[in-house]
């Protein structure tokens, strides 16, 4: 089978991967679901989502350095054994060695591969040079600024001169200016085509990195992560952030994720309810939204919220997600609008927005369940565990201690529930226990 | 090899004097060298020479600096089979998780088992094993200076590797570094800082064992090596005073100057393995390190490692990284690990046979004496570990709030707690005799001598760790004396307190043998309790009782590790740490 369909021009693939994680005490937890992915040769892939949707895990798979619970990882063809040979790998954390200087990082990848001395002198200076840190030699990490070690980074991927560089997030801990610079510098690597590496992908949550770099864009859905959709991306290089066809790619990404991470058509409401998952979002967080959204009229585009106050977007949709599963606001297509129990909220005395926030808390299946067991429980408490297995049970795809956290989280907020870390028991507010 | 800043005027004098030193540095260095190597030729003479179990040692204080030097061997030689041992003890431990579970546990017991425990068998069989040498006996005493240095530093390594960065790991997964590149240049760099510091208090922790270490009774066999702890033995035994000061002198010197010339070295070239970045640690110096730097003789040798280091790179084969190569490798890896698993419960399973063989000949009535004993010894630890932390308290804050005061007392507090506190024992048993307190509260001030300092340590660095901000918000809020005490200081360094609490106890249960038990002035001392009836039952070659002793210690030790300071621990963690 794979023999025949073999295609030259494909480099690498994952064919129906899945990915399970051992969850202590539960069901696996599953992270990746039907991925299907091929890389081919002279292209930039990019991968989209949210933070917790996989993406550094099928770059991870790809690499060789974990398997997939299911499915196929195929390399030229053939299954891949072990690790990738053909790649770089470029880290978030740029995971440099502190104890080598910048040459001995990069020479230490080429030392390990056997090479002649000479020639690792050789292609190592060769690489620092191509990354623009010639004079920075002899220094240590600790000594340059992040932009500097990403370079280094780099340099360390190109000095083996492989086939594709992988990067993860390869520019968000670096400064915007310096990061806008890296951008540019690496399509320059890549761009001729005779020359190694023949392709990129990278992983990102920088909706307009990613439309000024990748020819095809994987848009990925979180819990689990699934390949929503992927965007071709045919603008010509070099590209201009602020070129017509750029800014209408953008929006169209804008369109896909908030169709998908924020779905205007309520889920079918049959007669019987079933748990609502909640989005991890702190209390205070969707009270700030709020407060947000009051000073600014009652409405705004989501994705001009995450850019105004410099956050990923995907924790604005996920603050976004919890409020209006608490019915604080709406969002017809992808803008957020205070509704009128979200408004009563914001105007509300301190007092007042507890109560509206614990009253909203209770619509919700996972709290009145629990509110019932603490009505039956002895002491009036029940254990972390007990919840941890209510969780599990109604939300068996959801990372059921994260769940717990946020019903914590909320419940604290809306002082309804107290929570004992120490005994970890949890047990009705003194105040809902006052109001009886 | 250092760059000092070019001085403004005379760069050409500048230049002649900077020779003229490292001149002067090469000419000190190699007569050092010289001195070395004639102290070596006497110590393998020593070591090969006939056995002598009981060396006859010299008083005169012209006799110490060769003493000295035989101990400082015998310590120096003891720490280098700990770093052997805890590289392949703790990297073992680290890579295989079902040996993980043999080894952590088992280090545990080790760690808890006195000198006195190890020094019946390895004497025994050393001894038998060289009957006519002098090889035998000079290594069982090295190697019962081992069993008081290795066990910490083990712990370090397994815990440094444990907690080694995962993109760390990755990057040498995809560099395809093998076994060797990855140990050079990702996990001993991880483990150094570490290993650094449970290296200083390994060697202290040695040296107070030393003058068990070098003289012991075994049933009707006595043994006695040249070296300082001997020299202590007979000094204390004759009452000659000015001997016993001679040799507390030639100890403090032999302290200073391992610290000024090993240790200090050490610690500020391994800050180049600090992982965090932020530079809040203030600069270490060293002047050894700057002289060591400015020699022309360490420069040319440094060249020719890097020459050889070259040449070795070029006759290194071209090394495809094949993946059925890797995994043939991996599972003969695998395969010699289960062998040596097998081998290791073979061991124990051995070992806990001869122990209940022993076990058998103790009757009940013993059992119930060692119980009743290991209760009194289990009093003294604790209260040995309060007293200790009422003053340490107070003493560490002091020292930790005020940069003036830890810049001053740090260092002389590094030395003072290196000393080997047995050795100070007889001054404080004359002081306790002539007071009239009787031994049985007396070791409570022995095990005090030697582990308080782990509480002060410990709280010193808690408090140099308090936020600066906190401190300024409770002067803001005019938070009174007593009241900061309680809701900032305390909480803030609770932490860093347990730590000391529990290498404290460790400590006191250790030395419990040399305080319940003290010679003194050709009597002999004892207060009922576990550690006294480990040092009689091994002077006395009673077997059984030793065995069953040692036995209760470690079983209590380990009890109460696991069911009182690792839930302190806990505590401390969720509770009161800083960094969460």
């Amino acid at each position: 089978m794979t023999e025949e369909n073999r295609d030259p021009e494909i480099l690498c693939e994952l064919r129906h991967v899945d990915k399970e994680f051992d969850q202590a005490g539960g069901p696996p937890l599953r992270v990746l679901q039907g991925i299907d992915l091929a890389v081919h040769t002279n292209e930039v892939v990019a991968l989209l989502g949210p933070s917790g949707c996989g993406k550094s895990t099928i770059l991870r798979i790809l690499a060789g350095l974990t398997t997939p619970t299911r499915g196929e990882v195929l390399d030229h063809g053939k299954p891949l054994d072990g690790l990738n040979p053909g790649i770089g790998f470029v880290f978030q954390s740029f995971a440099l060695f502190p104890w080598m200087t910048v040459s001995r990082n990069v020479e230490a990848m080429l030392e390990a591969r056997g090479l002649p001395k000479g020639e690792v002198t050789e292609r190592a200076a060769r690489a620092i040079q191509v990354v623009g840190l010639s004079g920075f030699e002899e220094a240590y990490p600790r000594e340059l600024s992040g932009g500097m070690k990403q370079r280094v980074g780099m340099a360390r991927a190109f000095s083996l001169e492989p086939e594709m560089l992988f990067m993860d997030e390869p520019f968000s801990q670096v400064d915007a200016l310096t990061a806008e610079s890296l951008r540019a510098e690496v399509l320059d690597v890549w761009a001729p085509k005779d020359r190694n590496p023949k392709s990129i992908v990278m992983v990102s949550h920088d909706i307009k990195e990613v439309v000024y770099m990748a020819d095809r864009i994987v848009v990925l859905d979180a819990k689990p992560g699934r390949v929503r959709t992927i965007v071709e991306n045919t603008l010509p290089r070099p590209r201009d952030y602020r070129s017509p066809g750029l800014l209408q790619l953008v929006d169209r990404l804008h369109d896909i994720i908030t169709g998908m991470e924020m779905p205007d058509v309520a889920e079918a409401q049959g007669t019987d309810r079933v748990f609502e998952p909640l989005p991890h979002a702190g209390g205070g967080e969707i009270e700030g939204l709020l407060e947000y959204l009051d000073a600014r009229g009652g409405r705004e585009d989501v994705f001009r919220i995450a850019a105004d106050i410099g956050r990923e977007y995907g924790q604005i949709i996920t603050a976004t997600n919890a409020a209006e599963l608490l019915g604080l606001v709406e969002t017809p297509h992808r803008t957020v609008v205070l509704s009128s129990e979200g408004s009563r909220y914001v105007k509300a005395s301190p007092a007042g927005r507890k109560a509206i926030f614990r009253e909203k808390l209770l619509e919700l299946l996972l709290f009145e369940n629990v509110r019932l067991a603490l009505g039956r429980a002895e002491g009036k408490r029940v254990d972390r565990d007990y919840v941890l297995e209510l969780i599990a049970l109604n939300l068996p795809s959801e990372n059921f201690e994260a769940t717990f956290e946020t019903l914590v989280n909320w419940a604290r907020f809306g002082d309804l529930f107290s929570y004992d870390d120490t005994n970890e028991t949890l047990e009705l507010s003194e105040e809902v226990l006052a109001l009886g | 090899m250092t760059t000092r800043p070019a001085p403004v005027f005379g760069s050409a004098s500048s230049f002649l004097f900077g020779s003229a030193r490292k001149l002067w540095v090469d000419v000190a260095l190699l007569s050092a060298l010289g001195g070395v190597v004639f102290g070596l030729t006497r110590l393998a003479a020593e070591w090969t020479g006939a056995l002598r179990p009981v060396f006859e040692i010299d008083l005169s204080p012209w006799a110490l600096p060769y003493y000295a030097f035989l101990s400082l061997s015998r310590g120096l030689a003891a720490y280098a089979l700990s770093l052997l041992f805890t590289l392949g003890y703790g990297y073992w431990a680290a890579r295989d998780r079902a040996a993980e579970k043999i080894l952590i546990p088992a280090l545990d017991i080790l760690q808890s088992i006195p000198v006195l425990g190890f020094m019946p068998g390895l004497v025994l069989a050393l001894v038998a094993t060289f009957p006519t040498s002098n090889v035998g006996l000079e290594l069982a005493s090295v190697i019962m200076i081992f069993t008081g240095q290795a066990w910490n530093m083990t712990f370090s390594f397994y815990h440094s590797l444990r907690s080694i960065p995962r993109d760390f790991q990755e990057v040498a997964t995809l560099g395809r570094f093998g076994f060797w590149e990855r140990f050079r240049w990702v996990d001993l760099p991880s483990a150094a800082i570490g290993l650094v510091w449970n290296s200083m208090m390994s060697m202290a922790g040695g040296w107070f064992f030393l003058m068990v270490s070098e003289a012991f009774v075994l049933g009707d066999r006595s043994f006695q090596l040249p070296g300082l702890g001997s020299y202590m033995s007979v000094a204390v035994a004759r009452g000659d005073r000015p001997a016993m000061g001679a040799a507390v002198v030639a100890m403090v010197l032999m302290i200073v100057l391992l610290d000024q010339v090993l240790w200090r070295p050490v610690v500020v070239w391994a800050q180049k393995f600090r992982v965090d970045e932020s530079g809040q640690a203030a600069e270490m110096h060293s002047w050894f390190l700057e002289v060591l730097r400015g020699s022309l003789l360490v420069a040319a040798l440094k060249r020719r490692a890097a020459r050889m280091a070259l040449r070795l790179g070029r006759i290194r084969p071209e090394r495809p990284a094949a993946p059925r190569r890797q995994r043939n490798v991996a599972r003969m890896v695998q395969v010699a690990s289960i062998g040596a698993m097998i081998g290791l419960l073979l061991l124990l399973g051995l070992g806990s046979v001869g122990l209940f063989r022993l076990f058998a000949k103790v009757d009940g009535a013993s059992w119930r004496g060692i119980g009743w004993a290991a209760a009194l010894t289990l009093g003294r630890v604790l209260l040995a570990t309060i007293l200790g932390t009422l003053w340490a308290v107070p003493a560490g804050l002091a020292i930790g709030l005020s940069p003036r005061l830890s810049r001053v007392l740090q260092p002389v507090v590094q030395v003072v707690a290196s000393f080997p506190a047995p050795m100070l024992f007889p001054a404080v048993v004359a002081v306790l005799a002539a007071a009239g307190v009787g031994l049985g509260w007396g070791s409570v001030l022995l095990m005090l001598l030697g582990t308080q300092w782990y509480v002060l340590f410990n709280v010193v660095a808690g408090a140099m760790a308090i936020p600066a901000d906190l401190r300024e918000a409770a002067r803001i809020y005019r938070v009174g004396t007593w009241k900061r005490f309680r809701v900032l200081y305390l909480p803030a360094v609770f932490p860093y307190l347990v730590t000391g609490w529990v290498t404290a106890a460790g400590g006191a249960w250790n030395a419990s043998i040399v305080s319940e038990y003290v010679s003194f002035q050709g009597r002999e001392l004892a207060a009922d309790g576990l550690g006294a009836r480990i040092s009689v039952a091994a002077s006395s070659g009673d077997f059984p009782a030793l065995a069953a002793s040692v036995a209760v210690m470690a079983v209590v030790v380990v009890l109460f590790n696991r069911l009182v300071w690792r839930r302190l621990h806990h505590l401390a963690e969720q509770r009161f740490s800083l960094s969460r």
